[in-house]
């Protein structure tokens, strides 16, 4: 088990990308926030609460897209990169396994990396909060500063770092498997196989399984996981502004309909067996 | 004397392309192995092996085990310096050393302090920052405090200059090599380690073409320095090498008569590099 800290360690020494970014990010929207001129204009308890929910939403979903566009890339290049510099072998001298390697980067990609992002969501949101505070003597502050609603948003971290990492198991590893074995140009090999299998089985078989599949893939995960789309449900918060009692985080979320999920296994299997092939191809592959 | 590698019909082959043919050889622990071959020979397809870095056919135990499905074990008895440019170039020092400490049950983190403490490296310096020889430094300090039963280098000073090679096997000889470890060691320039050496495996083109003790070539092997006069009479002993050099001929013999050669010219003993080029010379 200490080994797998060490090679989780190992990961964030060699990519600083994983908490520069987000801190860069939180920088940002706390910059905004202490310079931006912030002008509401809310009066009931409602509005303000809901608007409060529609920011920290906002903050989530940029800390969310940007860190699922770089653990993508992190699983893409992490075991490509070493071929390509050849630390390779100095990492194949010690007594590490490749299983265990490939493991621990899955981790990283999967769980890690959006455990930091989560962390820095949240620090931001508190920073912002205190910022608005300070700035505001109290009303937009206490807007943001909503005990019920950020809790809401650390289960629906939760849910979304635990659920995401099942859904798409079978493109993370999709994403290793072509990391350990393209010995260039892994973001092309990661697309073009795709594609072309779409296209061609359209031409010759005139189907659409393929396409299909990962389309569902693609697209069916808030279907899945959610039971309404935490996108509507914010939407509707926000018509029902002048209403005491917004929807919440609790009612959309759908874990055991998530769990009940044929396709969630499927995904699974499909992903441990690409797994099992990166592992296989670090064990066998050397040069890049 | 126990055997730490035994390779029998050692074959490697990348498509068409012969790397390994059939190559057979053992390594005895407390020994300083030099696998000796041109560029290309094959010597580094036969370390890859040994360390369980690429598939073969034939049969090959390192210590005792098959190292291409044990690596990782392997790698708790076995260290290996591939060549210099393989550390990382973002790693720092101080995280390669916490590292090794974390994942190496026989590393000794003191030693490697203590090591890299003779050297110019601090420890917040990136490898990228450092020189050729300074990596060179570092990757060994990482190594030799390693208590390793076997330490493979393949090319280790490719591309330093001659202080930094000196400073590489001298350091190799005198902090390191006790008579519980075995090195194996190949390169293309037998001149920089065949002092070091006790055996020397000869290597060309995927086949052995030598493998003896370093002592046994005092013993076996002659050099006939021979003026012109002398020559035919000479070559009729049979010699299995020959060249010219400054007006002499120099006659290279297996297992001679020493006393019959003696009265066509002086004697010599040939060092490593002149056997490997008089034995790899076609």
């Amino acid at each position: 088990m200490n080994t797998y800290v060490w090679l989780v360690r190992r990961e964030f020494w060699e990519n600083r990308a994983i908490w520069l970014v987000p801190l860069c990010i939180g920088g940002a929207l706390t910059l905004a926030a202490s310079f931006g001129r912030v002008e509401f204009g809310v009066n009931s308890p409602g509005e303000t609460r809901a608007l409060g929910g529609m920011v920290l939403f906002a903050f989530g979903i940029t800390f969310f897209v940007v860190m699922n566009i770089y653990s993508s890339w992190y699983l893409l290049d992490c075991l490509h990169s070493e071929r390509k510099d050849r630390s390779v072998l100095y990492w194949k001298s010690l007594p590490v396994s490749d299983t265990a390697t490939v493991l621990a980067k899955l981790f990283t990609g999967l769980i890690a990396i959006p455990l930091v992002y989560f962390i820095a969501a949240d620090l931001t949101t508190v920073l912002i909060a205190l910022i608005l505070w300070a700035k505001a003597r109290g009303g937009a502050g206490r807007m943001l500063w909503q005990p019920d609603l950020w809790l809401q948003l650390q289960a629906l971290w939760v849910y979304l770092i635990v659920t995401t990492a099942l859904w798409y198991a079978p493109f993370a590893g999709w994403f290793m498997a072509v990391s350990a074995w393209a010995k260039r140009a892994v973001l092309l090999w990661a697309v073009l196989p795709l594609c072309a299998a779409c296209l061609l089985e359209r031409w010759f078989l005139g189907t659409h399984a393929i396409a299909g599949t990962l389309e569902v893939r693609l697209l069916g995960y808030m279907g899945a996981a959610f039971s309404d789309s935490p996108g509507v449900a914010a939407f509707r918060t926000l018509d029902d502004m002048a209403e005491p009692a917004p929807g919440s985080v609790w009612t959309v979320l759908h874990p055991w309909g998530f769990i009940a999920n044929p396709q969630v296994w499927l995904g699974l299997a499909v992903g441990a067996a690409l797994i099992a092939g990166a592992i296989q191809l670090r064990w066998r592959r050397t040069d890049a | 004397m126990s055997l730490l590698i035994e390779a029998r019909d050692l074959t490697k082959k990348y498509g068409s392309h012969t790397a390994l043919d059939r190559v057979s050889f053992s390594v005895a622990a407390g020994r300083i192995v030099g696998l000796i071959g041109p560029n290309g020979a094959g010597k580094t397809s036969a370390l890859r092996a040994i360390l369980g870095l690429m598939s073969y056919t034939g049969r090959l135990e390192v210590m005792g085990r098959e190292p291409f499905a044990n690596r990782a074990m392997l790698m708790k008895d076995v260290s290996f310096i591939a060549d210099v440019a393989v550390l990382p170039a973002w790693l720092r020092v101080d995280q390669a050393v916490a590292f090794v400490a974390g994942v190496h049950p026989r590393f000794r983190r003191e030693r490697a302090l203590e090591l890299l403490g003779k050297t110019d490296v601090t420890g917040r310096r990136r490898i990228r920052e450092l020189s050729k020889g300074m990596k060179t430094q570092v990757h060994l300090a990482l190594t030799m405090a390693i208590d390793a039963r076997l330490l493979v280098l393949d090319e280790p000073t490719l591309g330093l200059d001659i202080l930094a090679r000196r400073g590489f096997y001298d350091a190799l000889l005198n902090d390191y090599m006790d008579d519980t470890r075995t090195i194996v060691v190949t390169t293309h320039q037998v001149e920089e380690v065949e002092n070091l050496l006790t055996d020397v495996i000869f290597i060309d083109r995927g086949r052995i073409a030598f493998d003896a003790p370093v002592a046994a070539i005092a013993a076996d092997y002659v050099v006939l320095a021979v003026a012109d006069d002398q020559l035919a009479a000479a070559r009729a002993e049979k010699p299995f090498f020959e060249r010219r050099s400054l007006g002499r001929s120099f006659l290279y013999f297996e297992r001679p008569d020493r006393q019959r050669l003696s009265a066509f010219g002086e004697l010599l003993t040939p060092s490593v590099s002149d056997l490997f080029v008089a034995k790899l010379s076609r």
